[in-house]
């Protein structure tokens, strides 16, 4: 055969969402690669301009479609810093309650993904099942099982329903067993290791210059963890490890992934004992009537309160599933965000696809692009 | 033995019918009617009726049975809602499929794009006329039966190619490519194996293998034999781990990509057939055919058509192990295939036929029993 293109993508299994990776290949080898991106572009960040503070997070649920509350947390914590204001310390808690959450099911989607994309049928449905008992939790306190739009400007929307959580620890140790099983199905299986071992290899060098991280980074040895090195809501008070791999494959980027799982669960415990502790507020007293009740008309005591209310930049940076998301809101006064700007991991993540595709072969692909788990939501925004 | 037999029975059933159209008949028309050679010839398309219907209706129970194993695997229940336990559910898709259009891409070629599908659904179908399914239930004494599958089935991968060639797809043409250099490596470690039954029996024929193995079944001491041969046929059935070429997840649906309707349903319901061809050929080769071990009370062994019972629980427990397989393990990489096969299986078939060899010259080896054709 001699060389061609061809487009994997933007209807292709491989692409778990809408991209287009274009290929060139002398029969199975790979020559080179151009992903190709915004197909799913709706312009978050422009109509966020016109929206209030509070609406703005209905946008973030449809950035990422597995980590939506990753995306509403990241721009929850710019957004106060621009408003100059502090959720109570019980609303910290429940955001790294959501935030861990978010990060199983992601992983546990990814888990289900990947293992498709190598022909692993059965663990497919595994992962699915047990990423609902997650979905069924949230759900029990936002009320949505994909867009939950639950975390608010200064707090979050509502406390934690009775009862829930127990039904999390006994969710959290039914998830700890099965990840054995998880490891079992594909670490213990010889042609698990021949299709992802030494595939689609990208160093911490690499990684650094094309801007690649979160698990990718973490695979190729760098323990750089946001939540850990520049620590945000309230993860500097709880304990857990930076899982990190030295491989920078397929294999260590499986291995990340797995082990993040074990420290979600373990974060997840500390935040529910926590929890059980300390009752408490969810909201913050000192809100704005414009911010409390965006839909309310406007009365002259909102009216003056927003015209006077501080000018302010707020910028932050959330270890997201997939990496370092990064969110910058500017805040002009009056209710809607003057500028928002955000930093999606994925889109890094897979702009580097040349360098840790080309050479390998076709059937590489699934699982490479699969290792790097994307979320085209965020990508295009 | 009964000497009830399936061609008897088309036989019968042909002169019931003509005899019945002749009493209707004025004289010319009956004696025509009730010629002898008329009365075979018509025996002989009811019996050809009967093994297609039984073939494809066995093939379809086949698909429900993997489906209901694979949910079984997966944690989920499989199809439920039509029919008892979705028994219906494969007839269901199959009317489904049967009402859709034809597409056919414009640049694709017509002649290869619809004989393909056509042939391959033919060629597998052809395999269950030579096979034997109990005593009497064939279509006579070939003496050269195993060759004939054998043969008819490695006619496969030229039809995959042709079809998928004239698609006019990238992906169907890479798809195309990998079925061909696949199926032709591994259909040297599955003669080879094969050659080690036929070196312990001593012939060809499918019949004659099944009843050498009265002593003992060729799964024990022809065990490689048996793994090289499950191996390839895994390979040449395209399921899960050597399902590459149709590899969903990198070639979106492989060599059938730009089929749908009801030439999709040709494939599938070939593939189907090809697979419960392999299931049947191991229970005939390895696993004694229709007969049960001596140590079984009669009463299992001498109901009525107990040889068929028998036969097909084996069919469907081998065909339960394929399933069982193709949920648990991860698919290889193209390569990888051609380089277990080349470098792997080929040596270990040599190896299996050496194995048969000193099977034959020492003719009996505890705790199996003795080779019964060698006359010890």
């Amino acid at each position: 055969m001699s060389e061609m293109w061809i487009n994997m993508g933007p209807q292709h299994p491989m692409t778990h969402g809408l991209w287009n990776l274009r290929v060139k290949i002398d029969g199975e080898m790979i020559l080179d690669v151009d992903p190709e991106m915004g197909y799913l572009h709706r312009g978050i960040e422009k109509i966020s301009e016109d929206r209030h503070y509070n609406e703005v997070i209905t946008l973030m649920d449809r950035c990422c479609y597995v980590a939506g509350l990753a995306w509403e947390h990241l721009y929850i914590i710019a957004s106060e810093e621009a408003l100059h204001l502090e959720a109570p310390e019980r609303a910290l808690y429940l955001r790294v309650l959501c935030e861990e959450f978010q990060r199983l099911a992601s992983h546990l989607m990814w888990y289900a993904a990947f293992v498709q994309d190598i022909g692993l049928m059965s663990p497919f449905l595994y992962g699915m099942r047990d990423r609902d008992l997650i979905l069924d939790l949230l759900q029990s306190y936002t009320g949505a099982r994909m867009t939950y739009e639950y975390m608010r400007v200064g707090g979050v929307r509502s406390d934690l329903p009775p009862g829930f959580t127990d039904r999390t620890r006994k969710v959290l140790d039914w998830l700890n067993a099965r990840f054995v099983e998880y490891d079992q199905l594909c670490l213990g299986s010889d042609i698990f290791h021949k299709r992802c071992d030494g595939l689609g290899i990208l160093k911490a060098n690499d990684c650094v210059a094309h801007g690649v991280t979160g698990p990718m980074l973490r695979s190729a040895g760098v323990p750089r963890d946001l939540r850990r090195d520049r620590p945000y809501a309230v993860y500097d008070q709880l304990e857990f490890d930076i899982a990190h791999a030295d491989t920078a494959d397929v294999t260590g980027r499986y291995l990340v992934r797995m082990e993040e799982m074990r420290q979600s669960l373990r974060i997840l415990r500390q935040v529910v004992d926590w929890l059980d502790r300390h009752p408490g507020p969810v909201m913050a007293d000192q809100l704005p009537r414009w911010l409390g009740a965006p839909y309310a008309p406007v009365g002259n005591e909102g009216y003056l309160l927003k015209r006077h209310y501080p000018k302010g930049l707020g910028f932050s940076a959330v270890e997201e599933p997939h990496g370092e998301a990064q969110a910058y809101v500017v805040n002009e006064g009056g209710e809607h965000p003057y500028r928002v700007k955000f930093r999606s991991p994925v889109f890094a993540n897979i702009s580097a696809a040349r360098q840790y595709l080309i050479g390998y072969r076709v059937a590489d692909i699934p699982p490479i692009m699969g290792s790097v788990d994307v979320c085209v939501g965020e990508v295009d925004r | 033995m009964s000497t009830i037999t399936l061609y008897s029975v088309a036989y019968g059933l042909a002169s019931l019918l003509l005899g019945a159209l002749g009493s209707i008949l004025p004289g010319a028309a009956r004696a025509a009617v009730t010629n002898v050679d008329v009365v075979t010839g018509l025996g002989v398309l009811i019996f050809a009726a009967i093994l297609l219907a039984a073939s494809m209706l066995n093939t379809i129970v086949l698909i429900w049975w993997e489906r209901k194993l694979l949910g079984r695997f997966m944690d989920r229940r499989g199809a439920m809602h039509v029919g008892y336990a979705g028994l219906l559910q494969n007839f269901a898709d199959g009317f489904k499929l049967f009402r859709k259009d034809t597409v056919k891409p414009r640049e694709a070629d017509a002649l290869g794009f619809f004989t393909g599908p056509a042939a391959y659904m033919v060629t597998s179908m052809i395999i269950f006329g030579v096979l034997p399914i109990s005593t009497g239930w064939n279509s006579g004494a070939l003496p050269l039966s195993l060759l004939l599958a054998l043969a008819i089935f490695s006619f496969a991968p030229l039809f995959i190619f042709v079809s998928a060639w004239s698609s006019n797809n990238k992906y169907s043409l890479m798809g195309g490519m990998r079925s061909a250099a696949q199926m032709i490596a591994y259909e040297v470690p599955l003669l080879l194996a094969v050659v080690a039954v036929v070196i312990v029996s001593g012939s060809f024929s499918l019949t004659t293998i099944v009843y050498e193995q009265q002593n003992y079944w060729y799964w024990g001491p022809l065990f490689v034999a048996l793994i090289v041969f499950v191996a390839a046929m895994l390979a040449e059935m395209e399921r899960i781990p050597f399902d590459l070429p149709e590899a969903e997840a990198e070639l979106v649906e492989g060599w059938n990509t730009e089929y749908g309707g009801m030439l999709f349903a040709f494939f599938m319901l070939a593939d189907y057939l090809r697979a419960l061809v392999g299931s049947i050929l191991v229970v005939l080769l390895f696993l004694g055919g229709w007969t049960m071990p001596s140590w079984v009370p009669s009463a299992a062994t001498s109901f009525p058509l107990a040889g068929i019972f028998w036969f097909m629980l084996k069919t469907y427990l081998v065909f339960g192990v394929f399933v069982w397989i193709r949920a648990s393990l991860p698919r290889v990489r193209t390569d990888q295939l051609l380089r277990v096969g080349w470098n792997r299986m080929i040596p270990l078939s040599l190896l299996a036929v050496f194995l048969a060899a000193v099977l034959v010259t020492v003719k009996c080896v505890w705790p199996f029993g003795c080779v019964p054709s060698m006359g010890v």
